[in-house]
């Protein structure tokens, strides 16, 4: 199921080699700050947040991020790639309880 | 005039209502920048998750288009009809109520209209009519014409211990006023056209939405009593939304405050 | 306490307000402490060495003015630069200067990445300040810094 938690987009849709393409990744997640109190129980949520996120293109490290509790919840992380032959683009992301995630697109320049 | 202080007044006792607008009103930039929040909307994930469902329980689109016993080409403009009268219910339902006869048919044990599968799922099914506008036919049978009249009696009937009604929040008389900082807004086609861009991504609630759940959010907060998903008062509230928003592009999964 | 206990915590105050003087006391007082909490002052330290940060307009720091809803407060931020080789940007460091942790996020960049630019959302508890620190690959910083207006409410 977790596969279903996450999301990448690369826009424009279709691209051809060489081209800079806007890559968004978007996942579901609590991101507790652990200082939040449940309404119902007024005990404190534990924290847990996204704290590291990856993005790899055929191996290669492209993007890496520390992330804090102060990303919203369901965060989002958009920027640029410029796009170097067909192969894969994955994403690595953990949070601070010590889940590993991983999700992962083809990459496939048109012309 | 008078009639409008005394909805004020009465408004006040739940929020605070204020006109003094300027103090909040957002700039056109940004507006803008909230807009393209859409490019990236958390609730795509939910949507494209719909959509693995949809595939699973109902047989995907090809399934869909079969239990509405049309062409996969014509599913566009047919969920854009809904809520319908539909023989095989023998009533007015809900995209939602459709997908449960539909997993029923295919021997699945449906999913609860409240469910976040069943909100993830039938947003995916509304998403198919993008960019097709709302084409409810309120007239198209006598169902029809008592499911609006259902509708529009809840939306005008005050009740619970303020005496609100929806439409004491959502008459053309208050538009644009303040409500403990929110903008009242137009569900119409000239302003929100809400039928038309929920189920929506709540960014308050970090979810995924449906219009009826969205309902049952204003009822909760106006204390009138809260009427469950699916009744015949919540569909004809879908219904007679969707004839205040006809004719505005679909455009799902919306991204609201 | 004791009035010059307290002049004497007033002042200590009084030389943190200086440099940020979006810290307000009280507000301190109520929150309770995160594992993470880290000052403006020594999160731009920790970051710049020490050096500081030169607001230039090569960044761009794009936030609502007044953020519809503090749970989800969009930001962009865009650096002019070529992203080559020799000459690229390294990191882009978000800030929400009067969070308790006032780090959001550090994103580290590649000539790989093609252009300079980052965007994602954040929650801000209350009005304050969103600040960019930028790390060029020449070993200096540059920032920008733009106030966002929180307001809350609503109905449903
Ligand atoms: C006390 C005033 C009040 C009453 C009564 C009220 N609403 Fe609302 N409603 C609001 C406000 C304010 C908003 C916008 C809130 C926001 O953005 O958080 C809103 C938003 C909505 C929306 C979302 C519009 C959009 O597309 O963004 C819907 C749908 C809605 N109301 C339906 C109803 C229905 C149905 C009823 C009656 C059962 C009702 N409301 C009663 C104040 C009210």
């Amino acid at each position: 199921m977790s596969s279903r938690k996450s999301l990448i987009k690369i826009k424009p849709n279709s691209y051809k080699d060489g081209e800079i393409v806007k890559v968004s990744f978007m996942v579901m997640h609590p991101m507790e700050t652990g200082m939040r109190k449940d309404k119902t129980t007024k005990e404190i949520i534990p924290a847990k947040y996204v704290n590291s996120v990856k993005f790899e293109y055929n191996g290669k490290v492209i993007t890496t991020m520390n992330v804090w509790e102060s990303l919203s919840t369901n965060p989002v992380f958009t920027t640029y790639m410029k796009i170097n032959g067909e192969g894969k683009f994955s994403v690595t992301y953990s949070d601070s309880t010590g889940e590993v995630h991983e999700k992962s697109m083809k990459i496939k320049p048109k012309g | 005039m008078k009639n409008t202080i005394k909805i004020a007044l009465s408004l006040a006792l739940v929020c605070s209502l204020s006109y003094a607008s300027e103090q909040f009103a957002m700039s056109d930039a940004d507006r803008e920048m909230y807009a393209e929040m859409l490019e990236d909307n958390p609730a795509d994930i939910m949507v494209a998750n719909g959509g693995e469902l949809l595939e699973e329980f109902c047989g995907g689109e090809a399934g869909l288009a079969a239990f509405f016993k049309i062409s996969e080409d014509e599913l566009p403009a047919y969920i854009a009809g809904f809520p319908r009268y539909l023989e095989e219910f023998k009533q007015v339902v809900g995209l939602d109520q459709a997908l449960q006869g539909l997993m029923h048919k295919n021997g699945h044990k449906p999913f609860a209209l409240k469910s976040s599968d069943m909100f993830d799922m039938g947003s995916y099914a509304k998403s198919l009519a993008n960019g097709v506008k709302l084409q409810i036919d309120i007239d198209a049978n006598k169902h029809m014409k008592e499911a609006y009249a259902l509708g529009k009696l809840t939306f005008e009937q005050k009740r619970g211990s303020r005496g609100l009604s929806c439409l004491s929040c959502h008459s053309p008389q208050v538009i644009g006023g303040i409500l403990r900082t929110q903008p009242l807004p137009d569900i119409g086609s000239n302003g929100n056209a809400s039928a038309a861009t929920w189920p929506a991504y709540r960014m308050t609630k970090s979810s995924l939405r449906t219009l009826q759940r969205r309902f049952q959010g204003c009822m909760n907060n106006a204390l009138l009593a809260v009427i469950p998903l699916g009744s015949p008062e919540m569909v004809g509230l879908e219904v007679y939304f969707t004839q205040e928003a006809k004719g505005s592009e679909i455009a799902i999964p919306g991204l609201k405050r | 306490m004791q009035r010059r206990d307290f002049f004497k915590q007033l002042g200590a105050v009084a030389t943190i307000a200086a440099i940020s003087p979006a810290i307000s006391f009280a507000d301190e007082a109520k929150k309770p402490k995160g594992p993470n909490d880290l000052s403006f002052k020594a999160a731009l330290d920790a970051i710049t060495g020490g050096k500081g940060a030169v607001e230039s307009s090569k960044v761009s720091l794009k936030v609502p003015e007044i953020a519809e809803n503090g749970a989800v407060v969009p930001v962009t931020v865009e650096v002019e630069s070529p992203m080559t080789d020799s000459d690229y940007v390294k990191a882009i460091h978000i800030l929400a200067t009067k969070n308790a942790n006032t780090r959001c996020i550090d994103v580290h960049l590649t000539p790989a990445n093609g252009k300079a630019m980052f965007a994602t959302r954040i929650k801000l508890g209350d009005t304050q300040d969103v600040t960019a620190i930028v790390a060029l690959s020449d070993g200096t910083f540059l920032s920008a810094s733009q106030n966002v207006k929180v307001t809350i409410g609503g109905c449903g």
